[in-house]
Formats: structure tokens, sequence, C-alpha cells
């Protein structure tokens, strides 16, 4: 399993990412898969000059993305996948992306959003698509950084 | 609402309850021996000034540098030391507890530790309770933990204040949004931060004390003992930023250095010689970077792109002056995290800094609520190299009141978009690069020369309030020129500026020529504040030998601690938790005190220096000799 880090959030590749997770798990590259990002040259640009040397990044839209991302769960090479929303990363899992976990790692507060944990803002629809994440047999937890200890979303999403 | 209140007041009650048990612990504790040492009085003016200190290192006042600055141990300890009468050792106990801190860092919103605390009130009760400093080091880590609650209490109430600056908003109140801004928030935190420093300070050394006096001997030279070993964790952790690929020898080069020199070889030195190196380095040694990923993905002339693609022809009505510009700068320089919380974390500062040029662009009560609002949203970024998103975006607020077509979409994007990568370059940069390898050398200054023993000590060490002073000024300095620079760059050339200067390879050779001199200075500085000292001795030719002082230090200076240091570092390689590691170090250091091996140390009254052979480890090498108090100038 080499999909080491598959991760919600919304601010794409920053600090936490950098400082945190990519030391921690040894990653070697990132892929992120967005639809938007794809299509806007400059962000996709911008992200992959703002990983670390060294550290391949990869901007990939949704269909393009479940294809690298099967194709590199079979490779050794130890990978973080960033996507913005539970959205996408649905896509992903039912495109057949082999996800063991989802890692929530921002998602931004707003109008129409209640807090989960801590900087952990969701909308009902974002409820609705982690809870279906999960009925697919991939397990979703809220771990912001590498060193927390990772929270299950079921023990969050208890009665709403 | 009432939820977040709860929590609040259940924090602050557990913080004041934890401080006000320490002077019953004290009163339990009252009774035992205080042999010879001296009484302990921290004035009520003396507390109040600590506490003020820690508040304000947590406070915008200080022109957003006290995060850099006075919230760092180092410099904590030197101004608890003026303030209580002796600055060269605060400043020499302020950077023995810094060195466990050394990769501190936090990003968006996440405190894994709280290094002020630590700091303020760790150096009060070492001063007032003349505490050896590696038992300062000890319990400062604690205390550490314990402040974080301070800011996620903090953290969580002030989400509350972001709703009281949007109800401003909507009122076209800019005056309203700055001042929710700071005034609750900062009420507040004033509140939760100067009361528990404040009775820590005032009662802390006393009963810290008299818990001391109450510890068997072993004890006590356990806590000793791990504060010579808790110094790994901070120089590990940090090493998982820098201790990599071809920079790895230069760490060795520095532990060695400082070894072979006996302590003795100043950390100024070391520091230049790694300047040094690190030229040649980037000169001889680095291959050449493999052509970025990113332009064969992207056509070359794409990062020119101005950031608006319809900009008026004719000469824009309404010009943000220099001052505009300033005024903005300093405003977010100083209040970025003066209303940090969870919901929006910078939100509500970004539209602080906003305020003059919204003031200066928009005029009608429409206009002026909608930019108001549209900047109060969530926003997080590196606060000093990810002012080039407010630069970029102010260039669009400008664009856009002269009639260019840009909606608020365009500038969300911008905003949201850009925070997170630049966020990830400046918390590289500013956070895990520059400020731990100035720390580092400003620890390393403030440590001074041992005095006497072939391998120094943090007791009989001087402190050297230079290392807080200097490290103070270059930090300034560093953090203040790249804030500036990345916002008016941004400004002046948005997106073009950012593609040009992450195209351009000066990062990545700042960080490379970073990394080959922290790890010089890290590797000395595991030398000096790493401490392991065998205790048990062997039989040489019939004579009684210790075994570190008689056959592993001759054969390689410091084996022991660069050994636990490595070790520490595979440890956090192999994703073993910090805290699990903290645990287990402390854990071992008072078993290792433990007089398995010999005649018993109940108490000070008992302990002869023979019987130190019968622990595992010892405080002080070579066994059996107390650190020479240091001569007096």
């Amino acid at each position: 399993m080499s999909l080491r880090l598959v991760r919600i959030d919304d601010r794409l590749i920053h600090g936490q990412v950098v400082a945190s997770w990519l030391r921690a798990i040894g990653a070697q590259r990132i892929v992120i898969v967005d639809d938007a990002t794809a299509r806007d040259e400059f962000l996709r640009e911008v992200l992959t000059l703002a990983a670390p040397e060294g550290v391949p990044v990869e901007v990939h839209d949704v269909a393009s993305g479940a294809a690298r991302c099967s194709e590199l769960a079979r490779t050794p090479e130890p990978v973080i996948v960033l996507a913005r929303s539970p959205r996408t990363m649905l896509a992903l899992r039912q495109a057949g992306v082999p996800i063991e976990i989802v890692d929530v790692g921002g998602m931004g507060a707003g109008p129409g959003r209640r807090r989960l944990h801590k900087t952990i803002s969701v909308s009902p629809e974002e409820i609705r698509e982690l809870r279906e994440l999960e009925q697919l047999g991939t397990r979703v937890e809220i771990q912001i950084v590498a060193d927390d200890r990772p929270i299950s979303f079921r023990s969050l999403d208890s009665g709403n | 609402m009432f939820r977040k209140f709860a929590a609040f007041g259940g924090c602050l009650a557990l913080a004041l309850l934890l401080a006000a048990a320490l002077p019953s612990v004290a009163l339990a504790a009252g009774s035992g021996t205080s042999a010879g040492t001296p009484t302990i009085t921290v004035s009520i003016w003396q507390a109040a000034l600590i506490a003020l200190g820690y508040y304000l290192a947590n406070s915008p006042w200080l022109f957003g540098l006290a995060f850099f600055t006075i919230y760092r141990p180092l410099v904590a300890g030197f101004f608890v030391g003026l303030i209580l009468g002796d600055p060269a050792q605060g400043t020499l106990v302020g950077a023995a507890i810094n060195v466990p801190f050394l990769a501190f860092g936090s990003y968006g919103g996440t405190l894994p530790i709280d290094p002020g605390f630590a700091g303020w009130v760790g150096v009060t009760l070492a001063l007032a309770g003349h505490l050896d400093p590696a038992t300062a080091v000890s319990i400062a880590f604690g205390l550490g933990l314990l402040g974080t609650i301070i800011f996620y209490t903090r953290m969580a109430l002030d989400s509350v204040f972001a709703h009281w600056a949007d109800a401003r908003a909507e009122k076209a109140d800019i005056a309203g949004v700055a001042l929710m801004n700071w005034l609750p928030g900062q009420a507040f935190l004033f509140v939760a931060s100067f009361v528990p420093v404040f009775i820590f300070a005032l009662n802390g050394p006393s009963a810290v004390q008299d818990v001391l006096n109450r510890l068997p001997l072993w004890g006590v030279n356990g806590l000793v003992i791990a504060g010579g070993i808790l110094p790994a964790i901070g120089i590990a952790l940090n090493m998982r930023f820098i201790f990599r690929g071809s920079a790895i020898p230069y760490f060795f080069i520095g532990f060695i250095l400082m070894t072979a020199s006996h302590g003795s070889m100043s950390l100024v030195v070391i520091a230049a010689l790694g300047l040094a190196l690190a030229y040649l380095h980037l000169s001889f040694v680095r291959r050449d970077a493999p052509a970025q990923t990113a332009t064969a993905a992207t056509p070359a002339a794409e990062g020119a792109r101005p950031a608006a693609t319809a900009v008026p022809s004719t000469e824009p009505a309404l010009r943000l002056t220099r001052g505009d510009l300033i005024r903005s700068w300093a405003l977010w320089t100083f209040f970025a995290h003066a209303n940090y919380n969870y919901e929006r974390l910078q939100g509500t500062g970004f539209a602080h800094a906003m305020t003059p040029i919204i003031k200066r662009l928009y005029f009608t009560e429409d206009e002026i609520r909608a930019a108001l609002k549209r900047h109060l949203v969530f926003f997080n970024t590196e606060p000093n190299f990810g002012n080039v998103v407010h630069g970029t975006v102010i260039a669009m607020e400008e664009q856009r009141a002269n009639g260019a077509a840009i909606d608020d979409d365009a500038i969300n994007s911008v905003k949201s978009g850009l925070m997170g990568p630049m966020a990830g370059i400046g918390d590289t940069l500013s956070q895990n690069t520059i400020t731990p390898i100035l720390l580092a050398l400003g620890i390393g200054i403030a440590g001074g020369q041992a005095g006497g023993t072939t391998v120094p000590t943090l007791s009989n060490a001087v402190g050297n309030p230079l290392g807080a002073i200097l490290y103070t000024v270059a930090i300034s300095v560093v953090i203040v020129a790249i804030g500036y620079t990345a916002w008016m760059q941004g400004y002046a050339r948005g997106r073009s500026f950012v593609t040009e200067i992450l195209r351009s390879g000066t990062i990545d050779r700042v960080l490379i020529g970073a990394g080959v001199l922290g790890n010089m200075v890290l590797g000395a500085l595991a030398a000096t504040f790493v401490v392991v000292n065998l205790a048990p001795t062997v039989n040489i030719a019939g004579a009684q030998m210790n075994l570190q002082a008689a056959i592993i230090d001759p054969l390689f200076p410091g084996a022991l601690a660069l050994g636990l240091v490595l070790m520490t570092w595979w440890l956090l390689r192999r994703q073993v938790s910090p805290l699990a590691i903290l645990a287990a170090y402390l854990v071992i250091s008072i078993l290792a005190a433990y007089p398995f091996f010999g005649p018993g140390q109940k108490n000070a009254g008992d302990y002869s220096y023979q019987a130190c052979t019968s622990s595992l480890l010892h405080q002080y090498s070579p066994c059996g000799a107390p650190p020479a108090p240091t001569a007096q100038p």
C-alpha cells in the first residue's frame, strides 16, 4: 500500500502537509486531484513549485487522477494524495482507487457549514459524502498533523 | 455558543486549579527538610512583570515578532533573569529549556506544546527555586504541555469574536471590524495568560523546591539526568527537517568539532565555518536540480500573465498610496493572530489588514459591506512569506475599484489557491529553517563556556545574555525583511512575482545552504546539551575506573550522546510519537538514577560520591566529582 496519506485538505499543499506529513511519512511524491486546479495553469505551477525539492507534484483532474492513483497504489513509492473536497475523494473511491483511510486534514468554516472538530467544518452534503466513503469500506479519520492522534469520523458524526 | 463558553470556563478553572494546587502541595510538603537552601521570594511586582511578559509573548503588540522572540525560552529566560536580577543565569536556563523546543512550530492552528509557558514559568521556577538548569529542563517540558490549554481555549473562544466582526461588517463599520479583531480576543487572552503565570510565579518556586526536598536523592538526580537526555528529542525533531541526503555529514562535523575542542569552540566560529561549507556545498557538491517538472507541464509564458485580464486603459481614478500599503502591511504584521481562532484562523486578521485599502477604494455602504465580508472568510497562510497573497489581493482590489471585471470569485480563488502553497514555502523557510538555526546559534552563545571540567555541564556553565539579544535582533530583521518584500512585490507584480521567485530556485538554494549550516550548528549543540554519563566502573589493571571516562570517551568523545541523538532520530523516523519518547526517556532517566547496584542514596546527608557508582547513569561527569563552582569574576 503506497498511498501513504490520502487527505482531504481545502488548502492542498501548505505548512501542515509540507512540514509535518511529508517528513513524518517520508513521502516522495504528491498527487493532487482537483478539477478546478487542473484547469488553472497558474495554480498548477505554483503547487508544483511549492513542494520541497525532490518531491514531484502532479496535478490531475478526477478522471486522470483515478487512473494515476490506482497505478501508484501498486508501486512501492510512498505517495501523498490530496483532494480539496469529500466529493472528489468519493469520486476516486468509486472509480476503484484502493483507499484504506481518508485523512480529513483541512476543511474551513463558511456559511452553511458547522464545526466538526477544531479547524474542521462540514456542510450537510459533505457529511453525506463522508458517510458514503465509510460505507464503501474506507475509514475516515481526522488527523490534522502527523503528531496528532487520529479521531474517527464516526465518533464525531453521532446523531445528525 | 454556550458550549464554547462552558469549554472556556472549564479550561480556565482547570488552569487555576492546577496553579492553586501547587501552594497546597507546598504546605503539605512544607515540613520537609530544606537544609541549606536559601529562601525564595518572588515579589508581587516581579510576578506581575513575568505574567505580563508571558501575555506579551502571545500578544500582537510587539510588531507580530513576539512569536519569534519572547515566546522562545531563550529570550524569555533573558527577560525573566532581568526581572529577577540575574540575566546571565536566566539566559543560561532559558537556553537549556529551549533545546527540547528547538523544532517547535505551529501550523494552521495546531500547537503541539507551548514553549512560551515553559520558558516564562520554567525559568522563574529555576531562578527563584535555585534549581539545577537540567532539572528545570525536565520540569519545563511538563509546563509546556500545560500551556497548550490556554492556546486551545483561546482558539475556541475567539471564533465567537469573528461573528461579532461579521455583525460590524453588516453595518459597513470599518473601524468596528478592526476593533473586533483585537479588543475582545486580547482582553480574554490577557486574563487567560496573565492569571495562571502570575500565580505560578508567585507560589511555584517554593512549591517546586519543597517537592524536590521531599524526593529521595535518586529522584532528584533522575530529573537532572533527564535534563541531559530530553534535549536529544528537540535536536532529533529538528533533524527530521534538515538531516537528509548530502547534508548529513555536516551534522557529524559540527558534533566532532565541539567534542574535540572539549566544548571550548565558540558556536559563532562553527557557524562561520558552516557558512563557508554551505557555499562550497552549493558550488561543488549539489547535483544540478532536476528540470522542474512544472515547466514541462506549463507554458513558460503563463507566469507573466497579469493578475487581471481586463485592466482599463485609462489612468485609474483611485490609486493606493505607498502609505496605504505600509499601513495595511503594518496592521497585518501586528494583528494577523490577534484573534486567531478555529473557525476562520487568520480571517479577521486579514479583514483588519484590508481596512486602509477598503477606506481608500470604496465609498458606498454597499461596496464597503461587500468588501469587509469578502475578507472576513477563512484565511490562513504563513504570515511573512505568505504576504505575497495580500499584495496580490490588494492589487486586484485596486483594479476592481477602478472598474476592472474582477468578481468575488476571482479574488477568493487567488486567496484560497495561493494561501496554502505560500504557507508551505513560508513555514519551511521561517519556522523550520531560519528560526531553529538562529535559535541554535543563540542557544550556543547563551550556553557560554563551561568552567573547569573537560566535559562541560550545564551546572557550571556561565550564561551569556548576548545569545538571547543577538538571536532577537537577527530573527526580527530576517522576518520583517521577508514580510515586507513579499507584501510589496506581491502588490507590484502579483502572480509573476510568485512564479518568478519559485522558478528561480533561490528558495531551494537558501534551504540547501541553510541545511548545511543548520546541521553543523545542530551537531555542535547536541555535543553541548545532550549529556549521558554512565556510572558503572570497570576494573582496569587493578584500579576501578569509570567505564565511560576510561574506555568510551577516549575512543570517541561524546559517543553516547551522539548515539542517543541518532537513536531518537531513528525512533521518530519510525513514527514513534515524540510524547511517547519523552515519557520513556523520563522514566528511564529516573530508573537509571536508582541505586540498584549498591548503597542507597536516601537523602543528601547520606550521599557519598562513592555511592554514585551504584546507579546506571549519573548526573555529573565523571561519576563522583560534583561540579566545581564557577569562580566569580
